[in-house]
């Protein structure tokens, strides 16, 4: 089995459609992000992986039998133990009681949730219960792996850790598609799909999207930040706008960049940088071709 | 299969282990409600409070009176001398019975006339009204035949040339709880299981964890079995202390094979365990499930015949009775306790609650794979 494949995805609630024909393919060993604000339609693209959903259209490639999920709420029994969930969904995947002790003992270590292993579910902080849900679904060796914005209400420890485990499984030939909103967390991405309105704008790795943004990205230096963010949010030429430091940070449009440029510099003096995965983000909202084809 | 049904049972024993309250609903609850439910629900007219006017003031009319109320049926609660006085008390509630004696009851008597006692019922128990009715003639008959004998009159009252003479099989004493406590015991056994496997599932759709469930290879057919297996082995237990209670407390008799008993409850229980998954594979929330069992309980204990007889309800609505899998239980409880009846005599009762068992869950079960794929 090789990894995931999905083709003219399409999901309707009613008259929105959630998803909306998108194509996605995951190769063993790779770790895939879903990128998008809420209501970009990840975590219904999630869910129809996971088979939870019925799509409209489309059709989906994957070995039900090695599917693991962790959906973005709480999905474990909180009057059971940590040992006991484990334990359970060990049996519904039908393990040996010797493999499931010895995963179990082995993501328990990884974890650091082992001394923990007889508190119930719903005594554990947001980020031992998130480790927990990892866990129990990856207690099976899943082939695929889908998660549902994993670091959502995680301390920064807790999420080092979620992270190493989970590049230590995708190293070992692991299929992931992780859902997030973060551009931080969708920059540890071997490769990512940015979602909006259930569309696919854009695909590749990070660094890769980085590099073929086709705007400018810009850090305008002034004493008025927030009377020149309101005075620039509704330009059109500029794609993205976002508050850094005292400063503002912009994408201009390339194509007439030298007029836009001269309106800002009325409120500062304007540097170049390098664009960041949120600015390559940010833009592809405004403009869907921000990003040259590759 | 097997694996997976297991697992999820033991997870089901362990939550249930670990929430005293679930137990409690489980098995202190039904219980206490049978105990309870097995002494208010009497049909029995017995200590009919009866108000005397005794107009006369004889030997005869005290002697009539103090007959009347020796027997079990009838409880004086006051005596008034006016007649008026005597039926507001019936008005007022305080009693269900106005026995009137005229003035002239004793002379009337003695001169070998008929005299009319008057007895004003309160109609509207109207069963206790017509029991105190039957009994009060029949009290009058047998009272004059002794008066008349007693006094060496020539009887006023001869024996009729036909005579009916009922003799009561089963339940010879008449005593309606060994006749309800079978239907109190299906009843809470519909109401247990029913409302435990539907919050039951609903709560896992609720937490999510359901989800999570789906996503394994199990089956939804061994998902099932798994949550209603340990439920079921309770709800048999609570059966096994019911027939016990009801014998120790209430004297039902335990004529027929117990086995007969188990079987008919777990194929009882394969229908209301069954209710309840379906409720819950239609509810989104544990609210929505308990609203949809409560509406289903109402209907099906009404329709069962625990209460009313099938026979006295309309034409049209008695086929309709076939398809409440409590009718099947509460007849054969009824049968196998109070009839003795054999496992060929319940054949169509076990056979309807198998065919409806197998229907319900079977149709649970795609509900449930529906839903959610």
């Amino acid at each position: 089995m090789s990894g995931l494949r999905a083709q003219g995805l399409t999901r309707r609630f009613g008259d929105l459609l959630a998803v909306d024909g998108l194509d996605l393919r995951v190769a063993p060993g790779e770790l895939y992000g879903l990128v998008g604000p809420d209501g970009a339609g990840k975590t219904t693209t999630v869910r129809l992986l996971a088979g939870l959903l019925r799509p409209d259209a489309g059709i989906i490639a994957l070995d039900r039998g090695a599917l693991g999920y962790m959906p973005q709420r709480y999905s474990l029994y909180g009057d059971l133990t940590i040992a006991e969930n484990l334990t359970f969904f060990g049996r519904l995947f039908g393990l040996s009681r010797a493999e499931r002790t010895e995963r179990a003992q082995r993501l328990l270590r990884i974890t650091r949730l082992a001394r923990f292993h007889d508190r119930r579910a719903d005594a554990l902080s947001g980020g031992m219960y998130k480790k927990l849900a990892l866990a129990c679904a990856l207690l099976h060796r899943p082939a695929v792996l889908l998660l549902d914005e994993p670091s959502n209400g995680v301390d920064p420890v807790s999420r080092r850790e979620l992270w190493d485990l989970l590049y230590e499984f995708v190293d070992e030939g692991m299929a992931v598609v992780l859902c997030t909103p973060y551009m931080d967390e969708a920059a540890r991405c071997h490769r990512v799909g940015l979602l909006h309105h259930g569309r696919r704008l854009a695909e590749g790795a990070p660094a890769a999207l980085v590099a073929q943004l086709k705007h400018p990205t810009l850090r305008l230096q002034t004493a008025q930040r927030d009377a020149a963010e309101r005075a620039l949010a509704t330009d059109p030429a500029i794609l993205a706008l976002s508050p850094e430091g005292e400063g503002l940070r912009l994408v201009l449009r390339a194509e007439d960049q030298a007029a836009t440029r001269a309106r800002i510099e009325a409120w500062g003096t304007l540097e170049v940088i390098r664009p960041d995965f949120e600015d390559v983000f940010l833009a592809l909202l405004n403009d869907p071709r921000s990003v040259e084809a590759s | 299969m097997t694996t997976e049904i297991l697992a999820v049972a033991l997870k089901e024993i362990r939550q249930t282990r670990r929430d005293p309250r679930t137990l409690a609903v489980l098995v202190v609850a039904p219980l206490m409600q049978l105990i309870l439910l097995g002494f208010a629900v009497n049909l029995d007219v017995t200590h009919v409070p009866v108000v005397l006017a005794d107009a006369d003031q004889t030997a005869e009319s005290r002697a009539f009176a103090e007959a009347l109320l020796a027997g079990e049926t009838f409880e004086a609660v006051a005596a008034l001398p006016d007649p008026e006085a005597a039926a507001a008390e019936v008005i007022a509630g305080r009693a269900a019975i106005a026995l009137i004696i005229p003035p002239g009851f004793a002379a009337a008597l003695r001169a070998g006339r008929a005299v009319d006692v008057q007895a004003l019922a309160d109609g509207s128990d109207a069963q206790r009204a017509v029991v105190a009715q039957n009994t009060l003639t029949a009290f009058a008959a047998r009272w004059s035949l002794a008066y008349s004998a007693a006094t060496g009159q020539a009887p006023r009252f001869t024996q009729a040339p036909v005579e009916i003479r009922p003799r009561v099989l089963y339940n010879p004493t008449l005593n309606s709880r060994v006749f309800f406590v079978p239907g109190v015991a299906a009843t809470l056994l519909l109401v247990v299981t029913l409302v435990v496997t539907a919050m039951g599932l609903a709560r896992e759709k609720e937490d999510g964890t359901l989800e999570q469930i789906l996503v394994t290879p199990i089956s939804s057919e061994a998902l099932m079995l798994g949550k209603v297996l340990p439920y079921g082995l309770i709800g048999l237990f609570d059966l096994a202390l019911a027939v016990t209670l009801g014998a120790a407390i209430f004297g039902v008799p335990l004529r027929g094979a117990l086995p007969i008993v188990g079987l008919g409850g777990a194929l009882y229980m394969l229908t209301t365990l069954g209710l309840g998954l379906f409720v819950a594979s239609a509810a989104r929330t544990q609210q929505q499930a308990f609203m949809g069992a409560f509406f289903l309980i109402l209907p099906m204990t009404l329709l069962s015949g625990f209460m009313s007889p099938i026979s006295n309800m309309p034409a049209w609505l008695q086929p309709l009775t076939l398809l409440d899998p409590m009718r099947h239980m509460v007849e054969i409880l009824r049968g196998v306790l109070l009839k003795g009846a054999s496992l060929a005599d319940l054949a169509p009762q076990l056979l309807w609650l198998a065919g409806m068992g197998l229907t319900v869950f079977t149709a649970a079960a795609v509900a449930l794979r529906k839903r959610l794929a």
